[in-house]
């Protein structure tokens, strides 16, 4: 049954257009001729969840399949909660509005740690047990997929399963095994017994933990014999032939991309080690020019999008980077479609690039060098040398550009106050090269930002064993760098490091902080990732009151023998390999990208894209 | 004079400037007005329309809207002005493509070239709206048709107006040019659809929800306005209110 949303209530929140639905190219399907209802739950806002390609592919995959209608769901913003809390409205699906508590599956997109306490919000929201062993027979399954899936059990008592890694394969073979179940009067337990069997399923219900005295993991065990140990994730191998959207949904309000996004390659080559994202999505796997083509040229008609931007991890590493821009812009140009390159390594192929494609004004460029000096940017292996950041900023400030931000991060390992010295004396040399550009070049007005942020040690990196560096440690960090900085031209931005600190517990969490999470929501906390309403002292009243200490798990340094709670998670990348790699960083030894030498480190299971000897990889 | 180069010159009249009445639903009413324009521009590109661009760093699609209408409020009587850039397309044409592209609860209704140069938005003089307020008072046709008089009737009609400046006490009086009803008793609950010519444009403008509230608060009676709907759109010309499509403005 559909909710009903008056004007008045529409009328009293802020940007109602984000509850509305109808958006161009949203799909709309008669609800009574599909067999499976499937919600796709976002649990941030509109702004932000529309955003995500993911979510995107996802959507347009599933209703694809003529059993199938899946809608999408937001995580209301506070005065909409509010009001729908005081109105008895349900949480409902933006195209039919319909109450999720009715559909086959509510979807969480797992992008951020700190988004987790809204997935309990929504559930509440819906009418659905937030605990998976409290669901009865009618209750939606509640499933889960994402990067943050990648260590699932802070989740585990919440999430019915999980799917792992890629999801266009393995998201069809759970609708039909759903297919094949529904309305066969089985169990719940039944269903989740057929897909356990599914490569990439993980049913955390169907384990169990045993700890030490130290309070570390004893050992990982599955209930039943035939539960997999190891739960592998999936991959798509053939990246142009799988499933890509040729429209996609056109919102009314302004969203945080708003604009086509295409997605030239998954993976990275590079090996960062402080990067989650550059193992869990290996191997690399490209799009070849061709087909983003005219994926491009069928968006662009579909959607009238005035712009598109290439979407990868370090895109400049796309190895058939020139043709696919020199054809876009050629395509692109006499339809005011602008280009974007938002992950680009500045050289002068790519300032030239920027001049010729993108609607630039010539004011800010953003560089992350991570860390002040050499010694530790091979410690991060992040491959980019002071000359590197130098000769970038002399060719910025030579094309005009006047603003450069520089990104780094604060308690790395082994960082000392030397390598934050660094920090200040890489923006000062900046500031030197824009004196040394001749005056009819410059733009006017040099401004270098210099930012840090915290790190957060996560799971499936060389650093994973690592301790967060104190709150209080950091915060002194900041206070040596802010005094070190004192030029007008140079700007330092800092935040507090709460947020990174409960980050960094939930991103090695284990099952144990399951409950805290649950009480934390009891007690208020939402949209924590918001400055505005992200309650610190609510999170450590609830760690306290669940007997749950969070140091344990964010400034604690593990050993290499320890059992980590995600271990029983395959990525292909092997434990083995950043063994070697946590002792290469200590060591301060670089480790070559993936195209230069092959480190070994186990992707190659997945005989794909680079690793398979694929000529595009 | 400047001289001006016979190529520019060409340019210019090779535009076809086009005045649009569109519908505007409840599926659409909640997006604003800036949003609306994007909306549009989308949908422009998407049909191919030949919109012209303006130069410079940001071009801009050569499109003008009327008078925006409060988030909430649907309208049968929205108008916008296109330009563009191939006369080999007609008026309907235009229409049909631009129709295909529209997300519901948007449609053009009529179209129409014109030559005049001035733009809709500063020829806004008037519009007409019909307003739904329920009330649980006691009201009979009668006392609400005299209530209305001695509504009129007053010398002044003060009410808050937010301004740039914040709230200014201004005088609406001459801002009324009509205001009839129906009244539909509906149980302990009366319902009665307002039908109003007010004000509108850069010059003066009343916001229908500000009459009803200045009605009611004169009338000391509980109101809750359920909808609002646009039902006529006017610009002034030779001191006369036509309709935007008219012959005489375009």
């Amino acid at each position: 049954m559909s909710v009903r949303l008056s004007d008045g209530l529409l009328k009293s929140v802020e940007k109602p257009s984000r509850y509305t639905g109808n958006e161009w190219n949203s799909v709309i399907k008669d609800p009574r001729n599909v067999n499976i209802r499937f919600a796709f739950c976002f649990p941030d806002t509109y702004e932000i969840g529309m955003s995500h390609l993911g979510m995107k592919i996802l959507y347009h995959l599933l209703n694809e399949r003529e059993d199938c209608y899946c809608e999408r769901v937001f995580a209301p913003w506070t005065d909409m909660e509010a009001k729908m809390r005081e109105n008895g409205i349900p949480l409902y699906s933006l195209e039919t509005k319909d109450e999720i508590k009715n559909f086959d599956f509510a979807g969480f997109t797992l992008q951020y740690e700190m988004s987790f306490s809204n997935i309990l919000n929504m559930l509440d929201l819906a009418g659905i047990p937030i605990t998976a062993d409290n669901r009865k027979d009618n209750d939606p399954f509640v499933c889960a997929g994402g990067p943050c899936a990648y260590n699932p059990e802070p989740l585990a008592d919440i999430i019915d399963f999980f799917m792992m890694g890629e999801g266009e394969e393995i998201i069809n073979e759970v609708m039909d095994a759903y297919a094949g179940w529904k309305g066969t009067g089985r169990s719940r337990t039944d269903f989740l017994e057929d897909i356990a069997g599914i490569e990439g399923i993980y049913v955390p219900s169907f384990y169990e933990f045993e700890y030490k005295e130290n309070g570390t993991i004893k050992s990982f065990n599955p209930l039943k014999p035939q539960y997999p140990v190891k739960i592998r994730k999936r991959i798509i191998h053939d990246m142009d032939k799988v499933f890509y959207p040729d429209k996609i949904v056109v919102p009314y309000t302004d969203i945080v991309h708003d604009r086509i996004m295409l997605e030239v390659f998954r993976g990275c080559i590079r090996g960062c080690r402080f990067c989650q994202a550059g193992f869990i999505y290996r191997p690399v796997r490209e799009k070849s020019h061709e087909r983003l083509m005219e994926l491009a040229k069928k968006l662009e008609e579909s959607t009238g999008y005035e712009e598109i931007s290439l979407t990868s991890l370090s895109t400049s590493d796309y190895s058939e980077l020139e043709e696919l821009t020199t054809e876009l812009i050629d395509e692109m140009d006499e339809r005011k479609v602008g280009l974007s390159l938002p992950s680009l390594r500045l050289d002068s192929f790519s300032m030239d690039l920027m001049e010729k494609a993108q609607k630039v004004r010539k004011s800010g460029l953003t560089f992350a060098p991570e860390a002040g000096t050499q010694r530790l940017r091979d410690v991060i292996n992040k491959g980019v040398t002071e000359e590197d950041l130098l000769s970038a900023v002399s060719l910025a400030f030579n094309g005009g550009w006047h603003g450069v931000k520089l990104y780094f991060m604060l308690g790395l390992p082994t960082e000392t106050f030397e390598d934050v010295e660094g920090i200040a004396d890489l923006a000062y040399k900046v500031v030197n090269a824009y004196k040394r550009v001749p005056m009819e070049k410059k733009g006017k007005g040099l401004n270098v930002t210099v930012s840090t942020s915290t790190f957060v040690p996560k799971a499936f990196t060389p650093f994973q064993w690592e301790a967060q560096e104190s709150r209080e440690g950091v915060s002194e960090k900041q206070r040596f760098l802010k005094g070190r900085i004192r030029s007008k031209q140079v700007t330092y931005n800092y935040h507090e490091n709460k947020l990174s600190f409960l980050e960094a517990v939930f991103a090695r969490g284990d099952r144990r902080i399951c409950k805290v999470l649950i009480k934390a929501w009891e007690l208020g906390c939402r949209f924590d990732g918001w400055g505005e309403y992200f309650k610190y002292d609510i999170w450590m009243q609830a760690f306290s009151e669940c007997g749950v200490d969070p140091y344990f798990y964010a400034v604690r340094k593990r050993e290499y023998d320890e059992i980590l709670p995600w271990d029983h998670i395959d990525v292909g990348v092997t434990k083995k390999f950043l063994i070697n790699e946590s002792k290469r960083a200590h060591d301060g030894k670089i480790t070559p990208n993936c195209r230069k030498n092959c480190g070994g480190c186990g992707a190659a299971v997945f005989e794909s894209g680079i690793c398979g000897g694929d000529s595009l990889g | 004079m400047p001289p001006y180069s016979k190529a520019v010159f060409v340019e210019v009249t090779a535009l076809v400037n086009i005045r649009a009445k569109f519908k505007r639903g409840d599926e659409v009413k909640f997006i604003s007005h800036l949003d609306l324009m994007k909306v549009f521009e989308r949908a422009i590109r998407r049909a191919k329309l030949p919109i012209a661009y303006s130069q410079g760093f940001n071009p801009h699609p050569g499109m003008v809207f009327g008078l925006p209408l409060s988030v909430g409020v649907t309208s049968e009587a929205e108008y916008g002005e296109f330009e563009i850039t191939d006369d080999s397309i007609s008026v309907n044409e235009f229409a049909d493509r631009l129709n295909a592209q529209l997300p519901q609860g948007l449609g053009i209704l009529s179209v129409k070239a014109r030559r005049s140069k001035e733009n809709i938005m500063a020829t806004i003089a008037a519009s007409e709206y019909s307003v739904v307020v329920g009330t649980k008072s006691e009201c009979t046709e009668k006392n609400i048709k005299s209530s209305i008089q001695k509504y009129l009737a007053q010398n002044e009609i003060v009410v808050k107006k937010r301004t740039k400046s914040g709230m200014k006490d201004t005088n609406i009086k001459d801002m009324i040019y009509d205001l009839s009803f129906e009244l539909q008793p509906c149980g302990t609950f009366n319902i009665i659809k307002f039908n109003m010519l007010v004000s509108a444009g850069s010059k003066a403008n009343l916001k229908p929800d500000l009459l009803i509230a200045s009605f009611f608060d004169y009338l000391k009676l509980d109101y809750d306005i359920d909808r609002i709907h646009r039902t006529k759109l006017f610009v002034k010309a030779q001191d006369q209110l036509l309709d935007p499509m008219d012959g005489l403005v375009l």
